[in-house]
């Protein structure tokens, strides 16, 4: 079953970009780990979840690109393009001239409502295309104006008009000395109104994935490309296909689907987190041995101790007893696990606590967001609601 | 109990052998019935004829078409099954609900029971009509599952410990997602189904239908799928002879069965409780073992009225959920008045949609020239219908959560000091 991805904003796109390139690449890949009968039921199954077949026999992403400013989308269409092996549909984008100056406000109520149906087209034409739909994959990052604001906007309107259909968000957490100074807003803004419309939020930390490329892949200049293709490849090895019960020559048609039912059935506990390993650039994996069950043990350490890389694991800590159990779903070599500690959240919330105490100075920022639509009352909601959701977590 | 009179030849049932045949014939029209002789030795209450008893009215009462995955059910599952099945639907006979479950014993009580569900509805038929092979593409549209008065009460369940809130919140949310996988699933059912329709366009002899649905096709494709299609049919035609046979011999049956119940000890009123089971001693052994009879007797004597004090203590602190008089009669409160909501639900239905749809499946057949004959639906007349019943529906669950919300509300206002956020939820 087909999966939709809709990339908004800068970085949606260009980790969307990366994403397709992932999974293509490795869906074509030469090293010959499998017979030739399984390789092609696995690329079959991986083209037909993510791209769409046109008469010259190049894929065509199954994605909708939406940003406000025009390079970042040209950049990636070229990209896609140069590269031959596949491409983004002609009429799959949507981007104007203005911007939206990392203004949360400005994105959903602004741009949103007046870009509404134009974007809302090209999306159904896509989910048109699929011959059996599975849901939508929405990349974005919660600090900028347009992914974020945007991107919460448009997953509001995916609920209303396809309620039937399961929708992941992949948001990206800002680093925690960024770059955007009301990012701390736009977060908390993003997750509230997120948490409402969509089925599952996945989270990826830009501070965590900077670690891995750092001290694991020994990357020394660390670009945004190199951060994104660490992603992709997270992603990928999720959305890969994996064997269903009755044979190796039959994947699970509905990865959402299957993903969705086991981590998040639960209202209140929408987040989720990626873990893989093994690290390491592509060169050593070759003069590696790891065995399957090695692995597992590390993986779930690593979880206990909320660790995000392999190095530095509190062999000590052991798991509290908690009555809902952890379900693994077993694909190439990665798992992906229930996070029972959303550490993550408290962190903002520490941060945010203090900030928005501290910084008087910070309430000046607020007028940006009020001029566009978004009182005090919304940000107070937004406290409530993400409160509540810490609270939960907390009570696990 | 009563039983179907019905005009049939009065010759027939002179004729010797025409009670195996009619038996023979019932046997037929039913899912893998048991041969003659086993009616015959359930007459006289054999204990071989029990276990071929059960499964039988396992498979007549199961609500799901015969599969595998039933069929591999313990004896004791689908005795258990089968016991609550009839009690539930009213089943006057109290020794059945006593029988043991490892076939043992009992065929006779069974052989009743059977005879009962034959004389209340047309079972061999209605049996038939769960197991039919569709030709055709096919999709029931009346609503008649849906506005069914609720089911057999589920057995009591003990929960086991406290039953944490968020556990059943998880459930609902998996069943929740299979719901909606299954909507998709659906959709992309629909898709396929209307690209086969319009694909096959002109090649089905019967005009009126102008192009094949999945069955067709795929037996076009595969030949020798055609061939076990063909095999199935035949099989089907079969069992409606059977059936055939069956209505014109019933009447030799049933006079049979007079006699199997006359053969039966009349049966006791039940006690009001169970009876105790006391110890079993052997009549000689002298004084010491009457002793130990009597002190036995007052020890249980004892036990029961503990077990009782603490019942009602129990009880009276659990506000008697699950047991005890008041939680029945607020049971059954409850049911009525589930039944006149349904009840009001089917008028405003009535009344808003279009005529009543028909009972039954109906089959798929696209047409370019919209013409129709009386008999057929358009689609978009049922559309239209199921759209006002969909309306009329969401206003009872919106008028009932609001009735929810305001009942919470009250609730909250009577404890001072206490902030209430509702979830978030639009």
């Amino acid at each position: 079953m087909s999966i939709v991805t809709v990339q908004l904003g800068q970085c949606g796109n260009q980790i969307g970009f990366e994403v397709f390139d992932a999974l293509l690449s490795d869906s074509h890949s030469s090293q010959g780990l499998c017979s030739m009968r399984e390789n092609e039921a696995y690329q079959a199954s991986c083209k037909e979840r993510f791209f769409s077949e046109e008469e010259n026999g190049v894929p065509i992403a199954r994605a909708v690109l939406v940003d406000m400013e025009p390079k970042v989308i040209n950049q990636t269409l070229s990209k896609a393009a140069q590269s031959g092996q596949w491409k983004y549909g002609q009429h799959a984008c949507f981007c104007q001239k203005q911007g939206s100056g990392n203004n949360w406000a400005y994105g959903y109520s602004v741009h949103g409502p007046r870009h509404e149906e134009s974007i809302m087209n090209i999306i159904r034409k896509e989910v048109e295309k699929c011959d059996s739909f599975s849901g939508f994959f929405i990349i974005m990052s919660m600090a900028g104006g347009t992914g974020s604001g945007l991107g919460a906007f448009v997953t509001q309107n995916l609920e209303d008009q396809y309620s039937n259909s399961l929708k992941m968000n992949q948001i990206i957490w800002p680093y925690g000395t960024g770059e955007v100074i009301v990012q701390n807003y736009n977060s908390i803004l993003t997750l509230s109104h997120l948490y409402r419309s969509s089925d599952a939020l996945l989270l990826h930390e830009n501070d965590a994935i900077h670690k891995i490329c750092a001290k694991l892949m020994n990357i020394k200049q660390i670009s945004f490309s190199d951060i994104n293709q660490v992603l992709a490849h997270q992603l990928g090895s999720v959305f890969q296909p994996t064997y269903s019960a009755e044979s190796s020559f039959h994947y699970r048609r509905n990865p959402l689907g299957d993903l969705m039912e086991h981590l998040v059935p639960h209202p209140e506990f929408k987040m989720l987190s990626v873990r893989n390993i093994p690290h390491m650039s592509e060169n050593s994996l070759a003069y590696t041995t790891f065995t399957w069950a090695g692995l597992l043990k590390h993986l779930r350490q690593m979880l206990i101790s909320n660790a995000k890389m392999e190095e530095g694991i509190d062999r000590h800590v052991r798991p509290p007893l908690s009555g809902l159990p952890p379900l693994s779903k077993m694909s190439l070599n990665k798992d992906l696990h229930f996070n029972t500690s959303i550490a993550n959240l408290v962190i903002l919330r520490g941060k945010d606590v203090q900030s928005a105490d501290v910084g008087k100075k910070f309430r000046a920022y607020i007028h940006q967001y009020t001029k566009f639509g978004i009182e005090e009352e919304d940000f107070l909601d937004s406290f409530t609601s993400l409160e509540q959701v810490v609270a939960s977590y907390c009570n696990l | 109990m009563g039983r179907r009179r019905q005009r049939v030849d009065p010759a027939a049932g002179a004729r010797a052998g025409a009670l195996p045949e009619a038996i023979a014939a019932l046997s037929r029209s039913l899912p893998s019935g048991p041969s003659p002789e086993i009616f015959r030795r359930a007459k006289f209450d054999r204990p071989e004829a029990t276990s071929a008893l059960w499964q039988l009215l396992f498979r007549v009462l199961s609500p799901l078409p015969a599969g595998n995955a039933l069929a591999s059910l313990a004896l004791e599952v689908q005795a258990r099954l089968v016991k609550s099945a009839l009690c539930s639907q009213g089943y006057p006979r109290l020794a059945l609900a006593q029988l043991p479950e490892d076939g043992s014993q009992g065929s006779r009580e069974l052989l009743l029971a059977l005879s009962w569900l034959l004389a209340r509805g047309p079972v061999p038929e209605q049996m038939l009509a769960q197991a039919r092979v569709p030709l055709g593409d096919e999709m029931t549209v009346c609503q008649c599952e849906a506005l069914a008065s609720p089911g057999p009460p589920a057995p009591h369940m003990e929960a086991e410990g406290p039953v944490d809130v968020r556990h059943v919140q998880w459930l609902m949310g998996k069943l929740r997602f299979r719901w909606r996988q299954l909507v998709s699933s659906q959709q992309e059912q629909c898709a396929l189904l209307s690209k086969i329709h319009l694909y096959t366009r002109g090649c089905h002899s019967d005009q009126s239908l102008s192009h094949l649905s999945v069955t067709e096709a795929e037996m076009l494709r595969d030949p020798e799928g055609g061939q076990q299609l063909l095999r199935t049919l035949e099989r089907e035609n079969q069992r409606l002879e059977a059936v055939l046979a069956w209505r014109r011999s019933e009447l030799v049956f049933w006079r049979w069965m007079d006699t199997v119940l006359g053969t039966c000890a009349p049966e006791v009123p039940a006690a009001a409780s169970q009876p105790t089971f006391l110890p079993w001693v052997p009549e000689r052994g002298g004084g010491e073992l009457d002793l130990a009879v009597r002190e036995l007797q007052a020890l249980e004597e004892e036990l029961q009225e503990a077990v009782e004090r603490r019942r009602v203590a129990w009880e009276a602190k659990a506000g008697g959920c699950g047991r005890g008089p008041e939680w029945s009669a607020a049971r059954r409160a409850s049911r009525e008045a589930v039944e006149k909501e349904l009840g009001a639900l089917q008028q405003c239905w009535e009344r808003d949609g279009g005529p009543a749809q028909p009972h039954g499946p109906h089959r798929l057949v696209r047409r370019e020239d919209g013409a129709a004959g009386d008999r057929d639906l358009r689609a978009a007349v049922v559309i239209r219908t199921l759209r006002s019943q969909e309306a009329c529906l969401e206003a009872v669950l919106r008028r009932l959560q609001g009735q929810c919300r305001q009942e919470l509300a009250r609730l909250v206002g009577a404890l001072p000091g206490l902030i209430w956020i509702p979830p978030p939820g639009r």
